[in-house]
């Protein structure tokens, strides 16, 4: 079944002088259990295509159905509860809230969207261990390093169960290392879970373990392989 | 994590410009309330001063005398109305005074005095006139001595013993004409009535005006200030509308009252400049507070966190600073404020002679008034919530993805 579904969508950006099609006509569909990876030359498009499926920006044409939702249509605050509530987001340079512990950060999500104190309790730390993290749980950010932070940020996406988890180079500030251990939990999670995932990279070893690669050029798809 | 709890950790993240913050916060409402304090315990003195030196908290004339202070806009005194103010709630004392211009002479000399008849007992009992003698004898309830300005006495050339020679206008047009001997002399420390102020029996000025039984005012003091408005009504409601008018203090004392406006203006400026510098230091802060986080603001309201729900949180790290500045200002300045209002400032000098001579203890106590604290701690907040518009802005417009790419 499908999760996602992209029209004819498209993005430009200064449209009053010169255009720069940053996404031209796109039509896409994602399933449910998806592992991909968008991949493209620098400037391709990657990033627009992330924030509008996200819906953190909006096209200027086209529609994006997700649960049979077109967010195009949603009003801002309408939008924003919707991401709290079927999107999860990773991105590049981690992100957490500096003033909130491990166990903080995921859990603010789950307050955003009103879950008890016993049950945000018990997915925290169930969260934080499927992200090997269970001994970090009152540590704030800044004494984490970097695939830390970023193994966290995943724990945060996840905490509101989100239909999908969109991750915008998620292993692009992390040594190789890390970026392997990253990686190897986020597989484990979508097979395991079923857990969604689509991310944008430009390192040939996290492409290498995608099941689906779409690749990008000029605001258009020139490929997009799945794998068995 | 709630809302609060947030909030209180943000604002910890750079302790020094918090607590910059909060200081300096803290010296604008301890000077204000210091300054006012000061102010406010200094015109109460004043007003106290001219209340009890002369004019009651409230005064009693025939209607139409304050704008036409004429003898032929005096009122009749009889027991009636005496009792009738005497019983109503709240008074304390009263006196009767008929008071009109007259024309005083002795040998060459001649001066516009103001004549004022009044009952001995009474007017020493509310504003101590007696302690005002400086030579002589204070006014004796028979026979027709009368007190004489030391002012005007030295200008006349009078002594204790001396006879005045009055000359006037009566009720309704009759000549009033007659020969006082002085019995003594009293200081008045304001110049201005020092250089004209005459006292005699009011039963004396009566005859001398002609106008028997009729008084132009009667000054009454209360029990309990602070409820002058009640028993305003209240004497409004026995005597009936028509007939009297019933003043306040503070709308007799015109003048006076204008000038301490006129001053608490100048404190209220300095105070203004004072937290107009505070504000901008605010406004400062929150500038740098908001700015430098644009990006983890993207992040929250990316991951789902109500634009509204962000504005509200910095608000409340605002309040938190503004409040911990307020409240630290305000705990400060009480024990100042409550020690020199209990143990007040003794004055020395002529103006603890003055206060002496009006029988009022020199001393110069702080003033705490729930009004003026409250003020400014409003004020204050006021200010807070202002500068909070920036940082309200700021969420509402935030724009997510650019804000990502900060
Ligand atoms: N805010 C913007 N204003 C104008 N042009 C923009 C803006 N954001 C992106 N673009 C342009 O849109 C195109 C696509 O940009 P995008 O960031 O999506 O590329 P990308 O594939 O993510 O690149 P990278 O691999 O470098 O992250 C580029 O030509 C870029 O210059
Ligand atoms: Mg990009």
């Amino acid at each position: 079944m499908n999760i996602i579904e992209i029209k004819n969508l498209s993005k430009v950006y200064d449209a009053k002088t010169i255009p720069v099609y940053a996404l031209n006509g796109i039509n896409l569909a994602f399933s449910e259990g998806e592992f991909t990876s968008i991949v493209g030359p620098s400037g391709s498009g990657k990033t627009t295509m992330l924030n509008l499926l996200g819906g953190l920006d909006s096209p200027t044409g086209g529609e994006i159905m997700i649960d049979n939702t077109d967010i195009t249509g949603l009003k801002s605050r309408q939008l924003i509860d919707f991401r709290l509530r079927n999107i999860g987001f990773v991105f590049q340079s981690f992100n957490l809230i500096p003033v909130l512990t491990a166990k903080e950060n995921v859990e603010f999500i789950m307050q955003l969207q009103g879950v008890n104190k016993e049950q945000r309790d018990r997915r925290t730390f169930e969260l934080l261990k499927s992200v090997g993290l269970n001994d970090k749980v009152n540590t704030r950010p800044n004494k984490l390093s970097g695939g830390q932070q970023q193994r966290v940020a995943v724990a945060r996406a996840l905490a509101s169960k989100p239909k999908f988890i969109l991750a915008d180079e998620p292993t692009a500030n992390l040594d190789s290392k890390s970026a392997e251990n990253l990686l190897e939990i986020m597989e484990k999670l979508n097979k395991e879970e079923h857990i969604t995932f689509i991310f944008s990279t430009h390192d040939a070893r996290v492409v290498a373990k995608a099941r689906r690669v779409i690749t990008l050029e000029d605001g258009k798809i020139v490929g997009d392989v799945s794998k068995n | 994590m709630n809302d609060f709890r947030l909030a209180w950790r943000n604002i910890w993240r750079n302790k020094r410009r918090t607590l910059l913050t909060a200081a300096s916060i803290f010296l604008a409402i301890f000077l204000a309330l210091i300054v006012r304090s000061i102010q406010t315990g200094w015109f109460d003195n004043l007003i106290t001063i001219s209340i009890q030196s002369y004019t009651g908290h409230i005064q009693i004339h025939k209607k139409g005398y304050w704008d036409d202070k004429d003898i032929n806009n005096s009122m009749v005194f009889n027991d009636s109305l005496m009792t009738l103010v005497r019983t109503t709630k709240n008074v304390d004392k009263t006196v009767p005074r008929l008071e009109y211009f007259a024309l005083s002479s002795y040998g060459k000399q001649t001066k516009a005095v103001m004549l004022a008849g009044t009952d001995p007992g009474r007017e020493d009992a509310l504003t101590h006139l007696s302690r005002k003698v400086i030579k002589g004898k204070y006014l004796d309830i028979r026979g027709n001595g009368i007190l004489v300005s030391q002012g005007l006495a030295s200008f006349l050339g009078l002594a204790t013993g001396d006879t005045l020679v009055l000359l006037g206008q009566g009720f309704h047009g009759v000549s009033a004409a007659g020969k006082f001997p002085v019995s003594g002399i009293i200081h008045i420390p304001s110049p201005q009535l020092d250089n004209q102020m005459v006292y005699m029996n009011l039963t004396t000025a009566q005859d001398f005006f002609s106008a028997e039984n009729r008084i132009t005012s009667l000054s009454v003091t209360l029990k309990n200030p602070d409820e002058i408005n009640t028993t305003v009504t209240d004497l409004k409601d026995k005597t009936g509308t028509g007939k009297y008018e019933i003043m306040r203090w503070d709308e007799i004392m015109v003048e006076i009252m204008q000038q301490l406006k006129i001053k608490t203006a100048g404190g209220m400026i300095i105070i203004a400049i004072l937290y107009m510098i505070v504000g901008f230091g605010i406004f400062g802060t929150v500038i740098m507070m908001t700015n430098e986080r644009t990006k983890e603001f993207g992040v929250m309201v990316s991951v789902g966190m109500q634009k509204t729900r962000l504005a509200f949180i910095l608000v409340l790290e605002m309040l938190f600073i503004g409040l911990t500045g307020t409240l630290a200002g305000v705990v400060a300045a009480m024990p100042i404020m409550v020690y020199f209002n209990i143990y007040p400032v003794h004055l020395w000098g002529s103006m603890a002679q003055a206060f002496i001579s009006f029988g009022i203890e020199p001393l110069m106590p702080l003033a705490i008034k729930p009004g003026f604290i409250v003020s400014n701690v409003i004020t204050v907040l006021v200010i807070v919530l202002l500068t909070c518009i920036y940082p309200i802005r700021k969420a509402v417009k935030l724009r997510v993805v650019e804000s990502l790419h900060k």
